[in-house]
């Protein structure tokens, strides 16, 4: 079986992540700009090619209409749920989207899906490039208070891009485990996730038993809606504000002027992380300079009330879990956002224990998740994630109340069962009407799934039908159903609310291939170019050195050869080719490498090629 | 690699966990058992196994962790032993007043109709709050008391389960806890109702 990697699918940044064959440690993979974060940013290129990650950050500058970033808040949800994020992201909606939002970049419209599944590949490239072997499979994270149409629209993405996930891992759960493989901890365990997007809080009990050691989450809480994004857009507010009133400028409605003070005002919302005082300073594009000093102070009054948001899923999910934050050994901190003071301090002073730090926030939920990926593989059995969902599942019954069949906090998979018979004579069909929440009334819940049961045509009451509700291991809903009278089993065709079925699918993979096949091909060229340029002027150099100059006629003809057969391949369009050409000169001048080499630091360089030295 | 459709198909929530359908269960044992079953059952084992593996792990491990949550919880416990005795009736008696509280329900529902009416046009609401907290505390000790007397029926239900092992005829008991134990979950549950429509109001 192929190889599992765990991807974190993350609001601002995503990565892929795998288990390292020599140290058994999880470890991030760093893409073609040498970082291990890809920012979760698409941007559709005028000759209709798709840019993924810091190439289409940079464009959010340049090319704000077509490029799009944390869709992640759009995953799952409808045109009605999202008039909120209008206000605050510049997502241009399909005013035409029916249950599923379609976004609008350049001149063509994408669902949420379609823009993570870009993401998803993108991250697969980097793998495949990085471990040399084709990925298929992966381990996806997403937050643990992600809802059944969020995990689905995640499950769909990966469908999207030809990826497989085999397994959707809560974010926090995930966090834990890359943890409790570091610190070796024991008892019950808080993480607190606040990342750019979501927050969640989960608390876990780590069980070490004959068998190997188990993760219990025993309840998890959290906001979807809620993350480093909420701080910049109060940042934005305060200083769009102050803009307006000392130099009448209006930022919204220049998109490019916006995303320019966007990204100046995170730099300044990183450094106030470490600096008391930042002085802002921002060229309003018409010749004026807008300067604010900013205290750490000033900017803890702004962001007090998000950092209080988080703390009443915190005391739901320990109330849940019937514990006091004393009974808490240790906190986890995880996610970006948890590195401003305010909710280091904040945290610290509710559980009255400093916080675990010590893995980088940024990556630990893509280690967790391969960690977990080595544990589908089995790569390691002496490890057990037992994970809950986040919201309690119910049905529709008279009245628009809601009857709760799963409990929130029940150890997945989880299933329950419901009987139902008919009200009236000849009745063809139940109406069933499945939704997630904690309301009580149906309209203040999430609908997951709307269905008619169908029946032969009976007296009221004779028709038994057992419906099969179950939740399965990735959180995500599964129905089944059984007429009790016949032992006739049902496939229920559930259409999700807001989901796009196996049809729209099936067209957007191949579409995706289309865009993928299109861009992977000319970037690799285009990388493979800009390498053969590097080797071949460093080459070319080396041979004028006095090193260069002494070589036997034989290995300088076979350099000479190989220079000339790369040039040619350059001239192609066949990156493989170009690669292959590159390594032999690679090979052709390792010689001649080292003779470059200082012999004193020969030995640490051993083994480098011509263009590195 | 264990074959999760190679171990028997439990009958019952109990047998999940070869107990005996009793209502005193010790919960460390029960937990015991429950992650040594979820090594075996979970579908993290058999993310590489054939469709029909994959199938029972999942149906067996969500049949488990079920089992575990209701049988943890001792109310949602007693609840499934007399669905599956056959003896859960909740029907329209679920509504109703236990008659021997039915003058007292009177008064609270009274006075809850009072704070509601003051609370829209203003009125004496400290003192209608104070009544009704003093009502809520009277029905907080209720459902203590119910708690304890299905408590008793509980270890009455044991005795019976065990006499049967040894071979006694104890039908007419059987029936007779059973119809006590329905009877006040029953009351248990009207009361619980009650306590949280009054804290709702009183919010």
């Amino acid at each position: 079986m192929s190889r599992i990697v765990g991807i974190d699918l993350g609001t601002t940044n995503s990565l892929v992540a795998y288990i390292d064959a020599q140290t058994k440690e999880p470890k991030c993979i760093p893409g073609p700009y040498g970082s291990t974060l890809c920012p979760s940013v698409v941007s559709l290129d005028a000759d209709g090619s798709i840019v993924v990650g810091e190439a289409a950050r940079r464009r959010l500058l340049t090319q704000p209409e077509r490029t799009i970033y944390s869709v992640k808040r759009l995953m799952g949800r409808g045109a009605a749920d999202v008039q909120d994020e209008l206000k605050l992201f510049p997502f241009r909606i399909d005013p035409n989207s029916k249950s599923v939002i379609r976004v609008q970049l350049g001149d063509k419209y994408f669902t949420p899906p379609e823009i993570s599944a870009f993401i998803l590949r993108e991250l697969k490239n980097w793998a495949e490039a990085f471990l040399g072997e084709p990925v298929e499979r992966a381990v996806v994270t997403v937050p643990a208070y992600f809802n059944d149409a969020q995990r689905q629209a995640t499950k769909d993405a990966g469908k999207i891009a030809g990826l497989e996930i085999v397994r959707l891992v809560n974010e926090p759960t995930a966090a834990a485990l890359a943890y409790g493989l570091h610190e070796k901890q024991r008892g019950h365990v808080a993480v607190y996730d606040l990342g750019g997007g979501t927050f969640d809080i989960s608390v876990l009990k780590l069980i070490s038993t004959s068998e190997g050691d188990i993760y219990q989450v025993l309840s998890t809480n959290g906001d979807t809606h809620l993350g480093g994004d909420d701080i910049d857009n109060l940042l934005q507010a305060l200083v769009r504000e102050r803009i307006r009133q000392e130099h009448s400028v209006e930022i919204s409605g220049k998109p490019e002027l916006s995303q320019e003070l966007r990204k100046t005002l995170i730099a300044s919302k990183h450094q106030l992380s470490a600096a008391l005082n930042v002085d802002l300073r921002f060229s309003l594009g018409n010749g004026a300079i807008f300067a604010m000093p900013l205290s750490r102070e000033h900017f803890e009054n702004l962001i007090r009330p998000i950092v209080d948001r988080t703390m009443g899923p915190v005391k739901a999910a320990l109330a849940d879990a019937h514990l006091a934050p004393s009974e808490i050994e240790e906190v986890v901190l995880v996610g970006g956002t948890t590195r401003t003071p305010l909710i280091r301090s904040t945290v610290e002073e509710f559980f009255g224990r400093k916080p675990h730090t010590e893995l980088n926030p940024d990556e630990v939920v893509a280690l967790g998740a391969a960690v977990q990926a080595n544990i589908l593989e089995r790569g390691v059995s002496n490890m057990l994630l037992l994970d809950v969902t986040p919201l309690s599942l119910g049905i529709e019954t008279y009245g628009g109340a809601v009857s709760k069949i799963i409990p929130r906090n029940s150890t997945i998979p989880a299933s329950a069962q419901e009987q139902y018979t008919t009200g009236v004579d000849n009745q063809t069909g139940i109406d069933i009407h499945v939704l997630q929440g904690e309301r009580e009334l149906a309209k203040d819940c999430r609908s997951l799934a709307r269905f008619i049961l169908k029946t032969a045509p009976a007296p009221a009451g004779l028709p038994r039908i057992e419906v099969k509700f179950l939740i399965d291991a990735n959180g995500i809903l599964q129905v089944s159903a059984k007429d009790l009278r016949t032992s006739e089993e049902h496939s229920i065709e559930v259409q999700p609310s807001y989901g796009i079925n196996d049809a729209e699918i099936e067209r957007m993979l191949e579409e995706s291939i289309e865009y993928a096949e299109q861009d992977f091909a000319e970037r690799q060229l285009i990388e493979a170019r800009t390498e053969s340029e590097a080797i071949l002027s460093a080459t070319e150099k080396a041979l004028g050195n006095p090193q260069g100059t002494a070589l036997p006629a034989e290995e300088r003809a076979a350099i000479e050869a190989s220079v000339a057969s790369l040039r040619e391949s350059v001239l192609g369009s066949d990156y493989k080719l170009i690669r292959r050409r590159i390594d032999e000169l690679n090979r052709a001048t390792e010689r001649l490498a080292e003779l470059l080499m200082n012999s004193a630091v020969q030995s640490a360089l051993e083994g480098r090629k011509l263009a590195e030295v | 690699m264990s074959t999760p459709t190679q171990a028997p198909v439990a009958t019952d929530y109990f047998a999940v966990f070869s107990l005996p359908r009793k209502l005193w269960i010790e919960m460390g044992a029960l937990e015991q058992k429950f992650l040594q079953l979820s090594w075996k059952l979970h579908p993290d084992n058999f993310v590489n196994a054939s469709d029909a593996e994959r199938e029972a792990s999942l149906r067996r491990s969500s049949e488990l962790n079920d089992a575990y949550r209701t049988l943890r919880n001792p109310v949602d416990r007693m609840e499934y032993l007399l669905g599956i005795e056959g003896a859960r009736r909740e029907g329209e008696q679920k509504q109703q007043a236990p008659p021997e509280l039915l003058e007292e329900v009177f008064e609270l529902n009274e006075s809850l109709d009072e704070l509601r009416e003051a609370k829209a046009e203003g009125g004496d609401l400290a003192g209608l709050r104070a009544r009704l907290e003093s009502a809520e505390k009277n029905f907080q000790q209720k459902l203590e008391q119910v708690d304890r007397e299905l408590f008793a029926a509980a270890k009455q239900w044991d005795a019976t389960v065990d006499a049967e092992a040894s071979g006694a005829n104890v039908h007419g008991e059987r029936e007779a806890v059973k119809s006590r134990l329905n009877e006040l979950l029953n009351r248990r549950s009207y009361i619980r109702n009650l306590v949280g429509n009054v804290q709702k109001e009183l919010l």
